[in-house]
């Protein structure tokens, strides 16, 4: 443990850790109590066609699939009101797509030193300082709109035609939301990967939703549960050399089913 | 008396199917209305339109002389209570959280509810009676205190119309009955006007105002002893039906045939 924190890139990989597990704890709290934890996999799944894009074009990779998660959420958001696809099948055929454009331009641009792997299952060794930096102002930005619009998300969750009769604008709350929850999406991307980011949507908000009374309470919970999951899996996979994303997926899945076993038999 | 709701020509097409055809009436601020009907006869459409929820096809509806879509933005004269609630089981709120719900709109915008709003949802507690329950998991609650809670919630935004949508869905005979008299006693005591939708015609007569009787188009919309007869019943819900009232009502409407 001590060993880790001595490395640079260890400090990094906290401080990128830290920052993650809070903002997705945040947003984790409204998928699992909005159930959309589908959503939630599949702009992750589509982050991919974006990552391609950034590596095809020579730009920023992650600034890319900031840009295409949101096309894509807000794609999905457009069809589902359009009437014609329910949102299970706008998701699946998203996602899909997207990581078809991905490999396609994978295997266009032929550059194989790219790593893929890294983007799929997390790379600690990866992290600029500017990527640290990004997180930390996306981190401010999607915590700052949800606890200045706690009320609204609480009443829109609770039932969205009351917050409409209340005067709340549900569908531009919406949509601002899975912006939020693309962009929390593609920073996590860097620690957890691709694959493993919709457990960090889904897992901590799961384990709140054991043992919260209230709503603020489940943010916190869950939170906690993000940065036990994050700070121990990092740990665990410095110690057995694995990707991270399966050290924390792993650590998260323990954390959630260990209570959950000894709540039943309660 | 003013006009707390007047609906003109109203039709509403959804998914290209006439729900609602040719509505017209008014009602009175301070009455008790209620919309009976068939299922799938257009009476969750109507106060959805009412609500701003639905747009209409043709037609107008105004309350207390402004659109819903004004109502939608000023908010704050609806307090509602939707058909459906089908509420996550781990749902965290409080009694209180959900009573407190109703002074979103009145404590503003980046503002969490405060004192003032907190005083006022225990007084709409009271006055549901239920104020004992107000540190429960609304959750654990049965459906007829799930029914009482909401209502609260809706009372705790000083609505000026209360809207409620088969509300007594999920309770006892018995408990219908008390429920009925509270809602007359509020009508009464707060001066609201009161829309409330049920499937159930022969007990809501012996307690509104008014009823309107709605099977796409509107049928009848008056004292509610007029709408038991034959011609309204089997516009509503078909030949052969046989009428069997509970109440005292029943002696009124043999007399009215």
């Amino acid at each position: 443990m001590i060993e880790a924190l001595g490395s640079p890139f260890m400090q990094k990989a906290f401080a990128a850790g830290i920052l993650v597990s809070v903002l997705t704890g945040v947003i984790s709290a409204f998928v699992v109590l909005r159930k959309m934890s589908f959503i939630g996999a599949g702009i992750s799944h589509a982050a991919f066609g974006g990552v391609a894009i950034g590596f095809f074009a020579g730009a920023n990779p992650l600034f890319t699939a900031i840009l295409y998660s949101v096309a894509v959420a807000i794609g999905i958001d457009f069809t589902v009101r359009r009437g014609r696809i329910s949102e299970d099948v706008s998701i699946g055929i998203f996602y899909s797509l997207s990581m078809a454009i991905g490999i396609a331009l994978l295997s266009l641009s032929r550059t194989y030193n790219v790593d893929l792997f890294g983007y799929l299952f997390g790379n600690i060794l990866a992290i600029t300082p500017e990527e640290i930096v990004l997180t930390l102002v996306v981190s401010i930005a999607v915590s700052g709109f949800i606890m200045a619009f706690l009320k609204e998300l609480f009443l829109i969750t609770y039932n969205e035609e009351l917050a409409r009769v209340s005067g709340i604008r549900v569908d531009l709350l919406n949509i601002v939301f899975l912006v939020a929850l693309s962009v929390t999406i593609v920073v996590s991307i860097r620690i957890v990967g691709i694959i493993m980011v919709s457990a960090l949507l889904v897992i901590p908000g799961a384990i709140a939703r054991l043992f919260a009374r209230g709503l603020r309470a489940m943010i916190a919970i869950s939170c906690m549960a993000g940065l036990a999951s994050v700070l121990i899996g990092l740990v665990v996979s410095y110690e057995y050399d694995m990707a991270p994303g399966a050290g924390i997926v792993l650590t998260a899945a323990v954390l959630f089913f260990v209570p959950l076993i000894l709540k039943k038999r309660a | 008396m003013s006009i707390a709701v007047a609906i003109e020509n109203l039709t509403v097409r959804i998914k290209d199917k006439e729900v609602l055809k040719n509505v017209s009436f008014t009602l009175e601020e301070g009455l008790f209305l209620g919309i009976v009907g068939p299922n799938a006869g257009g009476k969750t459409t109507l106060v959805r339109a009412i609500l701003g929820l639905v747009r209409p096809a043709s037609g107008s509806i105004r309350v207390f002389g402004r659109s819903p879509e004004e109502h939608l933005v000023r908010d704050g004269a609806f307090g509602y209570l939707p058909q459906h609630q089908n509420i996550d089981p781990g749902f965290p709120a409080s009694v209180k959280d959900i009573v407190l719900m109703g002074r979103y709109h009145a404590a503003g915008l980046f503002r969490w509810p405060g004192k003032k709003d907190m005083d006022k949802a225990l007084r709409s507690l009271a006055v549901m009676g239920v104020e004992d329950l107000k540190d429960a998991q609304y959750t654990h609650l049965s459906g007829g205190q799930q029914q009482r809670v909401s209502i609260a919630r809706a009372l705790a935004g000083d609505p000026r119309v209360l809207i409620l949508d088969e509300p007594s869905t999920g309770i006892d005979v018995v408990g219908q009955e008390d429920f009925y008299h509270l809602l007359k006693g509020l009508q009464k005591k707060m001066n609201l006007t009161i829309l409330m939708v049920s499937h159930d015609i022969g007990t809501v007569t012996t307690y509104v105002d008014e009823i309107a009787c709605l099977n796409i188009n509107l049928y009848y919309h008056g004292n509610p002893l007029g709408a038991l007869n034959e011609k309204v019943l089997t516009s509503l819900y078909g030949k052969n039906v046989d009428l069997l009232l509970h109440s005292d009502v029943c002696e009124k409407c043999e007399r009215l045939r």
